[in-house]
């Protein structure tokens, strides 16, 4: 069993952890916690029953009693598969909704049996292709969802899902099949949203709003869940296309649907920011610092107020990434960047961090960072990958275009300039 | 088909859409400390364990009035159960066969960046020096297989560390 030995002081004890366990540890954390000392106290104990320690998810909230529910329900009867999947399921969407991945792994354990079996059924192979995208193991997810398909050719579940990540691997022709997929299996409807998703990154975000538009009509009476994915999709056109206050109406009326969703807040959050609107994200993400994203928007709106604040919310997202590199957990390149990027104001960590991030992740966001890192380092050889792949998706983003060709002149003069 | 129909199927999509995000899963601490690790016939390490308390009310349900605000108070009132509980899933074992006793020494709060934890202080007793000691680790893996046990020993100027996990919840230390 892997015991590292090392002849070092506790202080660095934490990082030969990391390093002895083979993973790769991010030059920027490893770099901030030398800064500062932590802010926080040694153990102690509190002098107040009722001074508050941690916020806890509410038994009043439903979603919460509803999780209990489904858990005594599978307590009762740990065989029940259909207890456990819809416990499973429950698990995943509500750990998205907050932000916290416990609940991919509480998930897991409750369909873990399932899943030893020689053939697992093929809900259980898309639930645990779930949870392993969710933490970005992309490639065995892909491997679940394929074996769930050569079961069930017609499982429109794993074909949305497969096309999504395609979708945010970068690989826009493969999705493009497998919405055709969801069509043919699930109907027009979804198809539609398969497809307005796929015309968002290839050149086409007018299409995509007009098929959007559509969907928003048929989808009236649909689940919440499902008019907030078409009304954060058509704020993501918009975005793209610089129809700002369009862009800030969907993202209020997704948030009107599903209230203190994590991954709205902290899209209408980095909408916020780009416009120059700090204040506002403080107040959108009050009493989400549980959540990383949340945590790290926060970090941003603080440093863009010149907030005395910003030297303690940096070390704490340092920290949090640095328990991720601990435990050996997966590498979450996008935010990773983005910190070392705007905050711990280090191009070259961030350009190193963006650019291994843009070989497994390349949704319009990924690429922005790789940009403003290979700007910022003064690389832009370095985005010339990502420049090819803009090209030849002929992404449309008024944010993204800029940069792009502001890499494109300096590029094209350093040839110049070449021998 | 109806979209009515298409429930189950649509909350996958959002939660696909998230896959681009960094998040927090769950961590404990356990440090371990010698000294010169001999009390008078019997072998003494030092230990604190640090468990978060999000983690404890899962399990335990400590946030007694369901509010969702986990005061000191209803901490303290659980402290017996969040003992018993968490050392049910720690053991030690002399190389010669020989459990070590835990012996709980008190609970206080530690802050990480991540939340509150509550920091469990104990002694591991064993009867003879060992030479080597083996940590049996099995803290939350049945119920979230993505838990991480961040294991420190400090033995002087050496440190040793490992990430227990299901596929590595028992390490043998050498003392």
């Amino acid at each position: 069993m892997p015991v590292c030995r090392s002849r070092q002081y506790l202080a660095f004890a934490l990082a030969s952890l990391a390093t002895c366990q083979g993973t790769a540890y991010g030059a920027a954390t490893a770099a901030s916690l030398s800064g500062p000392a932590a802010p926080f106290r040694t153990p102690y104990l509190p002098s107040n029953d009722a001074e508050t320690l941690q916020d806890v998810p509410s038994a009043l909230d439903p979603a919460v009693s509803e999780m209990r529910a489904l858990r005594a329900q599978l307590d009762a009867a740990p065989r029940s598969f259909p207890a456990a999947i819809s416990l499973a399921d429950t698990y995943v969407a509500y750990g998205r909704q907050v932000g916290d991945a416990h609940y991919a792994g509480y998930a897991e354990a409750v369909i873990a049996s399932w899943m030893a079996a020689a053939q697992p059924p093929t809900r259980v192979l898309v639930t645990q292709a779930t949870i392993l995208q969710y933490r970005h193991q992309f490639g065995a997810a892909r491997a679940l969802l394929q074996q769930a398909l050569r079961k069930d050719r017609g499982y429109a579940q794993a074909w949305l899902t497969l096309a999504t990540l395609d979708m945010v691997q970068g690989d826009y022709p493969s999705a493009g099949k497998e919405c055709a997929q969801v069509t043919a299996a699930a109907g027009v409807e979804l198809g539609l949203v398969c497809s307005a998703n796929l015309r968002s990154y290839t050149g086409q975000a007018r299409q995509s709003l007009v098929l959007l538009h559509q969907a928003e009509a048929a989808g009236e009476n649909a689940p919440v869940n499902y008019q907030a994915w078409v009304q954060d999709l058509m704020s993501e056109d918009a975005e793209r296309l610089g129809d700002w206050p369009l862009a800030e109406a969907h993202y209020l009326q997704a948030l009107r649907l599903l209230p203190h969703d994590n991954f709205l807040m902290v899209a209408y959050a980095d909408f916020l920011l780009d416009r120059a609107r700090p204040k506002e994200v403080m107040t959108l993400l009050a009493g989400h610092e549980q959540s990383d994203t949340a945590f790290l928007r926060l970090a941003l709106a603080q440093s863009a107020l010149h907030s005395e604040q910003v030297g303690r919310y940096t070390w704490i997202m340092a920290a949090r990434f640095q328990a991720l590199a601990l435990r050996g957990s997966d590498f979450f390149g996008r935010e990773q960047a983005r910190f070392a990027l705007e905050l711990q104001h280090d191009p070259q960590a961030a350009l190193d961090l963006a650019r291994r991030n843009w070989q497994v992740q390349r949704e319009p966001w990924d690429t922005r960072l790789l940009l403003e890192a290979a700007l910022a380092a003064q690389q832009p050889q370095a985005a010339n990958d990502a420049l090819a792949f803009l090209q030849r998706n002929k992404l449309e983003d008024v944010i993204i275009e800029p940069l792009a060709r502001e890499l494109r002149t300096k590029l094209t003069a350093a040839d110049g300039a070449a021998p | 088909m109806n979209i009515r129909t298409f429930a189950p199927l649509v909350l996958s999509a959002l939660v696909l859409g998230s896959t681009a995000r960094a998040h927090s899963a769950s961590d404990a601490y356990l440090n371990l400390s010698m000294d010169d690790g001999h009390r008078g016939g019997t072998f003494v390490v030092h230990g604190q364990w640090d468990i978060a308390l999000r983690d404890l009310d899962f399990v335990l349900t400590l946030d007694d009035d369901g509010d969702g605000r986990l005061t000191w108070g209803e901490v303290r009132r659980h402290q017996a159960d969040i003992e018993r509980y968490a050392y049910a899933y720690l053991g030690f074992t002399a190389n010669s066969g020989t459990r070590c006793a835990i012996r709980p020494a008190r609970q206080m709060i530690d802050d990480h960046a991540d939340g509150a934890y509550v920091a469990l202080f104990f002694d591991v007793v064993c009867t003879q020096a060992p030479v080597r000691l083996r940590l049996d680790y099995n803290l939350f893996f049945a119920i979230d297989p993505s838990h991480r046990g961040i294991f420190v020993m400090n033995n002087g100027a050496s440190v040793a560390t490992a990430v227990l996990s299901p596929q590595n919840a028992a390490i043998d230390l050498a003392l």
